[in-house]
């Protein structure tokens, strides 16, 4: 079991794969000395577990699976515009203007328990819009191993928030692969928060010309939390756009990987390339590390990319106390504000301010500083 | 109100202050005038409670209080308020959300009830009309994309909202116009109050033509070398600083 799950998350067999799991390998060989069991998909779910997905304005379009099986009891689906295959592995957003709200939670048993699930996204409408949300319940040993292919059609346009939250725990591998045909339009916002390790592999092929892709993210890691975020983005045709910005907070002894790879490949002339990746360390043991990587073999292509790590700007610290702010308040408004750069492009104000509610939750009180 | 005794500050290494002494009675305004490098921004930053400020000797007593014992937080509930001479931008959190955290935490720490929102608003219109600010500024992030004039008038206006006790002005007419210096004056002047005193820091004498000091003092190399009246400033206008180091090397023959 254990050589087999290394083997094959994070085998160490070709030098891609070795530099791939660099940094996250530890992470991963803790998890492989553990003896998984399969998650149970029937376990229920306590009532604050349910307050967390239960948002009223998604009543209606709401997709449930409990350790990777989809679960009748809690689903909710009445929306003409949203095609689900019997078997729920296939979903095939038709014409929808409201979000589609996709859940999947990971819940513990009594024995360190392992779900895996395989999902396929279709995306015609030009109006599209997701959440996603990963609820990783806290209270025992658990690995979800999640993967998500989404196909967005031709001149398609799909709105994407993606939540996760998960118990310290917790472990969640994410592997997503989004293809986007010619003047498609995805604009995809991540907010990563806990876990012991949650890694997040986006992979996206930019196949047809002049499609765009607008990737927002933050993670707010604390404690040992480990999260680790990949992106492999490929332009494969002509004058295809991606803007990428994340912005990282690791506090305690936490650890924060970003690696930003955009490849412009032979004939994707005309591309435009965007990168930034900025980090903020709250603590002496706090790690991130940023690679921003970007690989271009075509003409005429704009590209620019910046990535940083330091420490709070205490010049803006000392201001809003010499206001009359409190050092921790002042803290979180401006780690809020910093995480808000990356999350402003999230329309729906509800959920924005929700998730802005979470990463500031997420600052540990003086006394729990390290 | 304040009183400061032979302070002694040293900041990365090297002393800048060297026995300063001062003391401000509330209802006054005193100009601290003074050459490049001679400790003037040292001495704001060191009474609002700026890091890296090491004192080595001296003290600061504010209404009877060990002021050094406090954190900058604390200075600003009990009164204290620095006018930056560079104010710092800081993306991503408004304005008017700040101002009104500031003054909500001030309130807070001195067990005075907090201002619900439209009773913010409404102060907050009320000391805009007397600045001749523009509302704009208030959706803006603090401080990000102003001018160098707007961040300085943004000082004065925290001042006028804040209401603290003693204002220290860090070389706040530096990079104004005539008409924004004019501005700042008027703003400082409409807050000058008996129960009020005020430190203005300058380099120049300019200011002081509108905004009349009680007391002018001359610091140079870490101390307060001279103390006068409004004459002083004018004095200094027309001889330089050099002319205090001439009179400070006769006076020590």
């Amino acid at each position: 079991m254990e050589a087999a799950l290394l083997d094959e998350l994070g085998g160490a067999d070709t030098p891609e794969r070795a530099e791939a799991w660099r940094y996250s390998r530890n992470a991963l060989r803790a998890l492989a000395q553990m003896s998984f069991v399969a998650a149970d998909p029937d376990l229920a779910l306590a009532p604050e577990v349910c307050a967390q997905f239960a948002w009223p304005h998604t009543q209606g379009r709401r997709l449930v699976f409990i350790n990777g099986r989809l679960s009748g009891a809690h689903s909710d689906l009445r929306d003409e515009g949203i095609v689900v295959a019997a078997d729920a592995g296939t979903i095939h957003i038709v014409d929808a203007a409201r979000p589609l709200h996709l859940v999947h939670i990971g819940v513990p048993g009594a024995n360190a328990a392992r779900w895996q699930t395989t999902l396929d996204l279709q995306v015609s409408s030009a109006r599209a819009s997701l959440i996603e949300q990963h609820i990783g319940v806290p209270g025992g040993d658990l690995l979800g191993v999640f993967d998500l292919h989404i196909q967005v059609a031709e001149r398609a346009a799909l709105d994407w928030v993606v939540l996760s939250e998960l118990g310290e725990q917790a472990a969640l591998l994410r592997r997503v692969k989004l293809g986007m045909a010619g003047q498609s339009q995805v604009r995809r916002s991540d907010a990563l928060f806990g876990g012991r390790l949650q890694r997040l592999e986006l992979g996206v092929e930019l196949a047809g010309a002049q499609a765009r892709l607008e990737s927002r993210g933050t993670f707010v890691l604390r404690g040992r939390e480990h999260a680790e975020v990949r992106l492999d983005v490929r332009h494969q045709a002509r004058e295809c756009a991606c803007d990428v910005l994340w912005r990282g907070v690791a506090d305690q002894r936490a650890r924060g990987i970003f690696h930003g790879g955009i490849t412009v490949e032979p004939g994707a002339d005309g591309s435009d390339a965007r990168l930034s990746s900025k980090n903020v360390l709250l603590s002496a043991l706090a790690e991130i590390d940023t690679q921003p990587v970007l690989e271009i073999h075509a003409d005429e292509v704009q590209a620019g990319h910046g990535a940083t790590v330091g420490q709070i700007d205490e010049r803006a610290l000392f201001y809003l106390r010499s206001r009359g702010i409190p050092l921790e308040q002042a803290r979180r408004m401006l780690v809020a504000a910093f995480c808000a750069q990356a999350l402003g492009a999230i329309g729906d104000d509800g959920l924005r301010e929700r998730i802005d509610a979470l990463a500031q939750a997420r600052l540990p009180s003086p006394d729990a500083a390290q | 109100m304040l009183k400061i005794e032979n302070l002694h500050v040293r900041v990365a290494g090297k002393e800048i202050l060297k026995g300063l002494s001062l003391d401000v009675q509330a209802g006054q305004v005193h100009a601290i005038m003074g050459p490049n490098g001679a400790g003037k921004s040292t001495l704001g930053n060191v009474l609002a409670g700026r890091e890296g400020y090491e004192v080595t000797a001296g003290s600061v007593s504010y209404d009877g209080q060990d002021l050094l014992a406090l954190e900058p937080e604390q200075r600003a509930a009990a009164g204290v308020f620095l006018a930056f001479q560079y104010p710092v931008e800081i993306p991503g959190v408004n304005n008017t959300y700040f101002l009104r955290t500031a003054f909500n935490a001030q309130r807070k720490a001195r067990g005075e009830p907090e201002l619900d929102s439209m009773q913010f608003l409404k102060r907050v219109r009320e000391k805009l009309a007397v600045l001749h600010l523009k509302d704009e500024l208030l959706h803006r992030a603090v401080n990000e994309g102003f001018s160098g004039g707007e961040k300085k008038r943004n000082e004065i206006f925290q001042l006028a909202l804040l209401e603290p006790r003693l204002a220290i002005l860090d070389e706040t007419d530096s990079g104004l116009d005539i008409d924004a210096l004019k501005m700042v004056a008027d703003g400082v002047n409409a807050m000058r109050d008996p129960a009020r005193a005020f430190i203005v820091v300058t380099h120049y004498q300019r200011l002081l033509d509108y905004i009349v000091p009680d007391v002018v003092h001359v610091l140079a190399d870490g101390r307060i070398v001279e103390s006068g009246d409004a004459s002083l400033a004018h004095k200094l206008e027309e001889h330089g600083y050099a002319w205090v180091a001439q009179r400070r090397v006769a006076g020590a023959a």
